[in-house]
């Protein structure tokens, strides 16, 4: 029998770990590890949570109604996608939330009443609750990019396929607001697709492909008539074999299972790309539109390392410090560049601002070419 | 107090509806030896969630014991009992139709029903909301030491939903054949359309079906969940202030061509004059010349 005590000595135990970035021994799950649930104390106006910075694996909560009402606690993901919850909290009762978390930023919620969107706060749960064998860390790593190119080639198909309606259709003003769209999915996986060979020419190469004896296609085409001579009315067969090529690589991308090696090489080649193409602003030579390719590169570079983390964790904690700081620092540049959903053009953009972007990019890809070493470990 | 004796009654009433339907039903169509595996079921159910509440409060059980799991349980649980249930509903009717067309002799052939569906249908009805009634008891009873309000509070709701069963299986009693059947008949229907939306909602939260919270509606203002009225709502048909989308056409889906195919009429038959007598059936035997009466009133719906 647990002792009221004991929870009060554990949630004090958690208390004191929690506020430690990075934290990353379990303060809960097994309950052989002696380790005690997370107490939440609920009233009809407060949702104090115990300790909001976790270590992933299952965590327990001990939720506590010292109010009036009858109250319900949930654990949310992103958009309020319940991971857990438990409901018909009496008033003076305390009921239990076992609930698996991976490594993510969460909401918590309590509801007095058992209505609205309740009383909110953050949670952090980062690292791997205990040390899983290295194999199975990389292992996990590999399917989490996997869901991730599942989901973000299903919207780089919808988006294609709505942008090639749109150009054969000859409308130029929503093939031009697609281009950028779609071209968001393509980039955030781009590393996949670099490992199919031509395929990546005939969707994505520039211009200078024909020097090498390739027929110039894909989106930089459709991109060049859009914006230079706004004449689409041939471009009809282009759109058609752009739509082939992408359902192609989407069908592989699918089926391939990219090693932990090949992940951290990607994140890098992705920090690459953006040096390279996008401040460059050689990319999206007629659009403009390179600082969409540029924050979609971002975003893919960043879930590669995310999936690799639980890993880095074991391996290298103040690499993950150092990743976590230049991301971030990185996102905050080119945030200033936000243009309603989207992004300025990369010709509103003065040279110091480029500048300030490419030492980002540079101070972020220090640590990410770490990454493989550390992975390789 | 008076929160957590809602928490009992809602919970009760979700559990004891159906199975006080399907005894006044047995007992009316006179087969009471039906009675026991009724009772099994419930029986089973009750202790199976007093078992496995002990197991996830006491015990290191994984099994279960991940609120994803249990969200799970109770919608298949749910659905389940929804296809029992609207069984149940067509076999009222097809009872109905054979007392209305005078055919007595072919009542007990057409109630011919495996003790399996009478005692799952039970089971089913009990078990899906057992788990959790189970866990909450657990934890007033943690909290009995110190307070043993909630407690009694849980304990008074649970009976106060059994006898508003007994209730209704009395009531239910004393209405005329015919009318029983249509009557409880359509009562049934809204029943199963309300677990079958709890079990698409428990589905949403398990992450099984999207748009949890792509709302219909949200009346909380007006159907503010804390009330009486809004927690024997949701204990009877399961009618909630702030329901999905999906939930809303679940219920709609399933009430509205079910309610319709049971209420159309019956073959006509030529009519004799109508008798309103009630019956009431306390022994095994009794009232046969009474029902045999009631018996040659038309099926109106």
């Amino acid at each position: 029998m647990r002792t009221t005590q004991f929870f009060a000595l554990a949630a004090a135990g958690v208390l004191a770990t929690a506020g430690v970035a990075g934290c990353s021994d379990s303060d809960k799950g097994d309950p052989a590890a002696g380790g005690g649930p997370i107490v939440v104390k609920a009233s009809d106006t407060a949702c104090e949570v115990g300790s909001t910075d976790l270590g992933a694996g299952t965590a327990t909560f001990k939720i506590t109604n010292s109010g009036a009402k009858v109250t319900e606690f949930y654990v949310y993901a992103d958009g309020d996608r319940v991971m857990g919850e438990v409901e018909n909290i009496a008033p003076g009762l305390s009921r239990e939330l076992h609930v698996e978390l991976p490594a993510g930023t969460y909401e918590t919620a309590c509801k007095p009443g058992m209505s609205g969107k309740g009383i909110r706060g953050a949670l952090k749960v980062s690292g791997s609750a205990q040390p899983l064998t290295a194999d199975a860390a990389l292992g996990d790593a590999t399917d989490n990019y996997q869901r991730y190119i599942k989901s973000q080639t299903a919207a780089l198909l919808d988006k294609t396929e709505e942008f090639v309606g749109a150009v054969k259709a000859g409308d130029v003003a929503k093939s031009k607001a697609l281009y950028p769209v779609a071209r968001t999915y393509w980039e955030r996986i781009e590393p996949v697709a670099e490992i199919f060979g031509d395929l990546d020419p005939k969707i994505d190469g520039r211009e200078e492909v024909i020097e090498e004896g390739m027929e110039f296609t894909g989106f930089h085409r459709i991109e060049k008539d859009l914006w230079q001579s706004g004449d689409i009315s041939k471009d009809g067969p282009i759109a058609d074999r752009l739509l082939v090529d992408v359902k192609e690589i989407v069908a592989k991308a699918n089926a391939e299972k990219l090693s932990p090696l090949q992940l951290a090489n990607g994140a890098k080649e992705l920090l690459d790309e953006v040096a390279s193409g996008k401040i460059t602003g050689e990319e999206d030579r007629y659009s403009h539109t390179d600082l969409w390719d540029f924050a979609a590169n971002l975003e893919g570079s960043k879930a590669a390392v995310s999936a690799l983390r639980p890993a880095l964790q074991q391996r290298s904690p103040e690499l993950v410090t150092q990743l976590d700081t230049e991301f971030a620092n990185v996102e905050a540049l080119l945030g200033k560049h936000r243009d309603g959903d989207g992004w300025k053009l990369h010709t509103a953009l003065s040279k110091t601002e480029l500048k300030e972007l490419s030492d980002g990019i540079n101070a972020l890809a220090e640590p990410i070419s770490k990454v493989a070493a550390a992975v390789a470990k | 107090m008076f929160a957590t004796y809602l928490i009992g009654l809602r919970e009760g009433l979700e559990a004891t509806l159906v199975v006080s339907i399907l005894v006044a039903f047995l007992v009316k169509s006179q087969r009471r030896d039906r009675l026991p595996q009724v009772w099994a079921g419930v029986g089973l159910a009750v202790v199976l969630s007093v078992l496995f509440g002990w197991l996830i409060e006491y015990t290191s059980t994984s099994l279960l014991a991940r609120s994803e799991d249990r969200e799970l349980f109770e919608a298949i649980t749910s659905v389940a009992a929804v296809v029992f249930v609207t069984w149940m509903i067509f076999w009222m009717r097809r009872a109905a139709r054979t007392i209305a067309g005078e055919l007595r002799g072919k009542l007990t052939e057409a109630l011919a029903v495996g003790s399996l569906a009478v005692a799952g249908m039970a089971f089913l009805a009990v078990i899906r909301e057992g788990l959790e009634t189970a866990l909450i008891f657990y934890s007033a009873a943690q909290g009995a030491s110190g307070d043993s309000g909630p407690l009694l509070a849980l304990i008074g709701g649970i009976v106060t939903a059994v006898m508003l069963g007994v209730l209704l299986y009395a009531s239910a009693l004393r209405i005329n054949l015919t009318k029983f059947f249509t009557w409880t008949g359509a009562l049934l229907i809204l029943v199963a359309a309300g677990i079958l939306k709890y079990g698409v909602h428990d589905f949403q939260e398990a992450g099984v079906l999207p748009g949890l919270n792509n709302l219909a509606f949200d009346i909380t203002s007006t159907l503010d969940p804390s009330t009486w009225y809004a927690a024997l709502l949701a204990g009877m048909f399961n009618v909630t202030p702030a329901p999905t989308v999906l939930e809303t056409i679940a219920w709609v889906g399933y009430a509205v061509p079910v309610l319709l195919l049971f209420l159309r009429p019956a073959r006509r038959k030529p009519t004799p004059t109508a008798t309103t007598t009630p019956v009431t059936e306390r022994g095994a035997d009794t009232g046969t010349e009474a029902e045999a009466e009631s018996a040659s009133t038309p099926q109106r719906a």
